[in-house]
């Protein structure tokens, strides 16, 4: 069974006084995997401006562009048509340690198992990492390490910032999605699970009804390397399927932040982002 | 009068190479009008030489700021020879190296195929400091990304000449080497005329050609170059301005380009004008506020896009500085084999890798005697030289080395060789390095005949680096004694015309006593 | 050219001239106090300090406080020591489009100038003059050099153009002021004095130190360098040269225009005229020059790009929908 969903990303900048110019990178345009079809997909920009695209290094689909008229606000509109479907199961018998400990699977992850500044490494988190890994199978081992990190992150909208690491969070107990991510990698890396961040959409209705428009907000999960990527949501435990849209993969958050950019001007005003997603079929 | 062979009178050639003499004493081939020629000369001749070196150096305003302080160029008066033939394996073994290494280059960035063949792991250069995920993609107008290359040699205890490091980010300090030349011409004359001596004038000329040959419009289309430079504070200013002069184009800092669409132009009086490639010297965290440290200014935003939307070449490209990782260093011998099929002609200095560990209990073992060197380092900074450092310094190199080993490279300490150099009133062997560069045009790699000879002026010493407070030589290439002509000079010195026999003009008589000072002055304008 | 070293040379133009003006300015006035026992120093003070627009202090009104704030405040932005290291900071981001000579010379000012500010301040008023001489010496060399060895091309123009814009702003506020103020032989000379015009004037009109005569030869003649109209037919060849689009049917050119009607006001009327209206001249010369100078930025420096980036863009990525 699969989705088709429309999404709807909208942010809105307002600044004290004017931008002269800015220069700016969207990573919002729903990635073409196995699971997920990419339909369409639209960039609305006011100030109006020319869009460049490219690919970057993970394969996500890059959007620059830069405004050069002064400007009081910058309205920035993303919206796609997906299809989804959950992913194939993993085969019962799925890769066992001395496959993942693989010289050319090791080499080839590289990136994907050392630590990065949003996710460090650290002895506890090491320990408990390889006490939920010990006795299982990397596949059971991927799903407990999931179940640990939402015995400890409480989630709580506003306790984290966009900078905190896995660590701090760790370290206070609660987080948003971006954290139980952030921390998850990191667990994952520490038993030698390559593992990449995961940046997207989540639809919130698990029975959701054609043609309604849901607002709903950014969401992170992770993926796990088991002879192929498998998701997980460590957020909410849900298995990963039709509700998830997917749009980048990256060692971290830094690496598929969906908007960068600088400018020159006042300081920011108001930010206002909004979601919105609509099953479509 | 002080007898002539004063200067050699404290000369001690140590267990190394020295470039002069052999183990006999006697004068090896290549030195031996050098020897001839200095032995002839008194320390007094010598000082009287410096003086004029010191006063040329100033009257240009050839200066290296040092810790904030602007220094004229330390410049040793005695020239360092290398022979043609010795010259010939040199410039065969770096332009060997940029191909090599502009093929890795272009691997990594793209497919990623030397992963695939296992040549070089990836976590080698996934790891690596300098590997910036942004050049991904990023195809240069005519296929090069190592514009330019200075490519650290040593010579060994055998004579033999070794890469010690590549620099293909923005390395510095070819405006020396023709400095340097033009001083040596003023304060050794006589030696330009006893050596053939080949030239290295040439360079801005070829640089530019470059420059333009890279340039996304092509070289037809009249492109137009800048050299961006981080502006007067820079250590490097001085050359970043003199490229500029002898390229005749336009030195620029960020705040004069700007980018709209992934079009680069500058900000001039008469508008804004495209820009097709830029010589940086600012460095790539700096360049793009966008991709790196926003808060830059030295840069400018919208760059890196502007070179990825083909629009304007970046020279040297974003993301070299991997190939400078000390770890790839380990690699090139077999990068080299690997894309070009050929046995490196330059080696490497014995390096090991320290990741694995048992090699690194070797090298913790013996740390004493070993050099290591951080793998993200360049200038000398961070080198820490094992039978040089205290016990205290090597207990706490120990300990960085064991957190992150990945982060360092050991070497067999190298026995640079030893070239005369004037400290005090005598001549002393003191060990120097060579810096060749090398110009990538995309058809072929030019090594500029000669390079920047840096001397560790310490008794013993083998840090070299201008930056930790070294000197410097004039490197000269000998050309090839079987070569039927001298290579033609790019642009013959003019000679110059005896004094003109017109006599002065003069203004009308004023004053008392006028006229016998005009009459005098007429005479002396006579007797000219 | 870059806009960047169009608009250094432009304002080092303009700082060297505040800077000679000024310390000419200061040096006739300290010496014709210091000369005539009758004259009132807090007035002379006030006069001073209202050429360049400085709000003098109601009480206290002292010469030596004059010059501490003409000649050696750092913080007054007109001030000697300020054009000086003004000037050597616009020549310092441009070194490489300078000659070097011009470069050590403006170094080397600013290197004596520390010094020569600590001995003028201990000895006082009476010993200004010196301190005058070095400005004017150095200033006159840095000028000789530009003269001596820089290229006419667009480069020159602009830093000739800041300098003649200065100098006629300098004269119009001496002038105003002056004007302002009763009328006296000695106070005319001294005026000329100022204007380093004394000389040239006696040649001319001999020893009749007279208000519409100086008045005429400062505002209208045509072959002393630093009368108003000099300054500003000067100005205007500059622009002639930069403005490579002027055409036949006039000047789309702002500043032209404006530097044109300001000269034509001169040019045009009988002296009679002129001194009837003569404040409103003044200030029309004023205002020019700041018309200009706004106009030519607009037009050739790329005002307004300030280098400050914010980044403020990342978003925090929220809810899980738990």
């Amino acid at each position: 069974m699969s989705w088709r969903v429309g999404t709807t990303h909208r942010s809105h900048y307002r600044y004290g006084t004017r931008a002269l110019s800015s220069y700016n990178e969207l990573r919002m345009t729903p990635k073409a995997s196995e699971r997920q079809r990419v339909l369409e997909s639209e960039l609305l920009l006011e100030p109006a401006a020319a869009v460049f695209t490219y690919r970057d290094y993970w394969g996500t689909v890059v959007q620059s562009f830069d405004v050069q008229v002064p400007h009081e606000a910058l309205e920035v509109v993303a919206r796609s048509v997906v299809e989804t479907s959950a992913p194939a199961p993993l085969p019962e018998d799925g890769p066992d340690w001395s496959a993942l400990r693989d010289e050319d699977v090791a080499d080839r992850f590289a990136e994907l198992l050392v630590p990065t500044a949003y996710a460090p490494f650290n002895p506890n988190l090491a320990g408990l990492a390889r006490g939920a890994a010990e006795g299982a199978t990397p596949a059971e081992a991927v799903r407990r390490i999931g179940e640990l990190v939402r015995s400890h992150l409480r989630y709580e909208a506003g306790t984290t910032a966009v900078t905190t690491s896995a660590l701090q969070a760790w370290a206070q107990g609660s987080g948003v999605c971006q954290d139980f991510a952030h921390l998850t990698v990191a667990l994952l890396r520490q038993v030698g699970i390559p593992a990449r961040y995961t940046s997207g959409y989540l639809h919130p209705k698990k029975a959701a009804v054609v043609g309604e428009r849901v607002s709903a907000a950014s969401h992170a999960w992770v993926e796990a390397w088991l002879g192929r990527w498998w998701p997980l949501d460590p957020t909410n435990g849900d298995p990963v399927g039709e509700r998830h849209v997917t749009v980048a993969h990256g060692r971290d958050y830094s690496d598929v932040a969906p908007f960068i950019g600088i400018y020159q001007g006042g300081a920011l005003l108001e930010l206002e982002v909004e979601v919105v997603l609509e099953r479509l079929a | 009068m002080e007898p002539v062979t004063d200067l050699f009178a404290r000369y001690e050639v140590g267990p190394v190479w020295d470039e002069m003499f052999l183990e006999s004493g006697a004068a090896r081939q290549v030195a031996s009008d050098l020897h001839a020629t200095l032995r002839s000369l008194s320390s007094q001749d010598l000082e009287d030489r410096c003086a004029e070196r010191d006063r040329s150096f100033r009257d240009r305003g050839v200066t290296f700021s040092l810790a904030g302080e602007e220094r004229p160029f330390p410049l040793d008066p005695v020239p360092r020879l290398v022979s043609a033939q010795e010259w010939s394996v040199i410039e065969r073994g770096v332009a060997q190296r940029v191909r090599a290494l502009e093929a890795f280059l272009a691997d990594i960035y793209g497919r990623g195929q030397v992963f695939a063949d296992r040549v070089v792991p990836r976590r080698v250069v996934a790891t690596a400091r300098h590997f910036h995920r942004a050049a991904a993609g990023i195809a240069p107008a005519n296929g090069v990304r190592i514009h330019v290359a200075g490519i650290d040699l040593v010579r060994d205890e055998k004579g033999e000449f070794r890469v010690l490091e590549d620099n293909v980010r923005i390395p510095s300090g070819v405006s020396y080497v023709m400095e340097n030349r033009r001083t040596m011409g003023r304060i050794f004359p006589e030696l330009f005329a006893s050596h053939r001596v080949r030239p290295v004038a040439d360079y801005p000329a070829q640089l530019l050609s470059a420059l333009e040959a890279a340039s996304p419009r092509g070289r037809s289309g009249a492109p137009r170059v800048v050299v961006l430079t981080p502006g007067v504070h820079n250590s490097a200013y001085f050359e970043h301005t003199f490229l500029a002069r002898q390229m005749g184009v336009e030195l620029v800092e960020g705040r004069d380009l700007v980018c709209r669409d992934n079009v680069l132009f500058m900000l001039t009086t008469a508008g804004e004008e495209r820009v097709d490639v830029v010589y940086r010297r600012v460095d790539d965290d700096f360049l793009d506020p966008v991709q790196f440290r926003s808060n830059s200014i030295l840069g400018c935003a919208g760059l890196v896009n502007a070179a990825r939307a083909g629009n304007v070449t970046i020279a040297n490209a974003v993301g070299n500085g991997v190939a400078d990782d000390k770890l790839v260093y380990t690699y090139v011998p077999a990068l080299i084999e690997y894309y070009l099929g050929e046995q490196p002609v330059l080696p490497n200095v014995a390096t090991y890798r320290l990741e694995e560990p048992d090699t690194l209990a070797e090298v913790l073992e013996r740390i004493d005697q070993l050099v290591l060197k951080p793998v993200d380092g360049s200038g000398g900074y961070g080198l820490v030289i094992g039978p040089h450092a205290t016990d205290e310094e090597l207990v706490t190199l120990a300990a960085a080395v064991k957190a992150s080993p990945r982060s360092w490279i050991a070497q067999e300490v190298v026995g640079l060789s030893t070239v005369p150099t004037k400290v005090g009133g005598n001549l002393e062997p003191r060990h120097v390095d060579l810096r060749p560069f090398a110009v990538n045009d995309g058809r072929t790699v030019w090594v500029v005949p000669g390079g920047l000879t840096r001397v560790a002026l310490p008794k013993g010493s083998l840090v070299v680096n201008s930056s930790q407070g070294g000197g410097s030589k004039d490197t000269w290439v000998l050309a090839d004694p079987q070569s039927e002509a001298p290579e033609p000079a790019t642009s013959a010195p003019e000679p110059i015309l005896s004094h003109s026999s017109h006599p002065f003009d003069a203004g009308p008589q004023v004053g008392p006593g006028a006229s016998n000072g005009q009459e005098q002055q007429q005479q002396q304008a006579r007797t000219c | 050219m870059l806009s960047r070293i169009a608009e250094s040379l432009f304002w080092m133009g303009r700082y060297l001239e505040r800077a000679d003006a000024t310390a000419r300015l200061l040096d006739v006035q300290i010496h014709q106090l210091l000369e005539d026992v009758n004259s009132d120093e807090a007035a002379a003070s006030r006069v001073l300090l209202s050429v360049m627009g400085i709000p003098a202090p109601a009480e206290n009104l002292s010469l030596a406080r004059a010059t501490a704030v003409l000649a050696f405040d750092r913080t007054q932005p007109s001030s000697i020591v300020s054009s000086l290291s003004a000037a050597r900071e616009n020549a310092r981001g441009i070194r490489e489009a300078l000659a070097s000579e011009l470069w050590e010379c403006l170094n080397a000012t600013h290197v004596g100038l520390a010094q020569r500010t600590l001995t003028t301040k201990a000895l006082g008023p009476h010993a200004f003059f010196r301190f005058a001489r070095f400005v004017k010496d150095r200033v006159a060399i840095a000028t000789g050099i530009v003269e001596g060895t820089m290229s006419r091309d667009h480069g020159f123009q602009f830093l000739v153009l800041g300098r003649s814009l200065e100098r006629a702003d300098m004269l119009a506020r001496l002038l105003a002021v002056r004007t302002s103020l009763p009328s006296s032989t000695s106070a005319w000379f001294t005026t000329l004095r100022c204007c380093s015009a004394h000389e040239a004037f006696l040649r001319v009109h001999r020893g009749a130190v007279e208000r519409e005569r100086v008045l005429e030869f400062l505002l209208l003649d045509r072959l002393f360098p630093r009368s108003a109209w000099s300054a500003l037919a000067t100005a205007e060849q500059c622009l002639a040269v930069l403005d490579e689009d002027h055409g036949r049917r006039g000047s789309s050119d702002a500043a032209t225009r404006a530097l044109g009607r300001a000269r034509a006001e001169l040019e045009y009327r009988t002296l009679e005229e002129i001194l009837q209206s003569l404040p409103r001249m003044l200030a029309g010369i004023e205002r020019t020059c700041s018309e200009v100078g706004g106009a030519v930025a607009a037009r050739y420096f790329h005002e307004g790009v300030a280098h400050a980036w914010r980044t403020e863009r990342l978003q925090l990525v929220e809810e899980g929908g738990a």
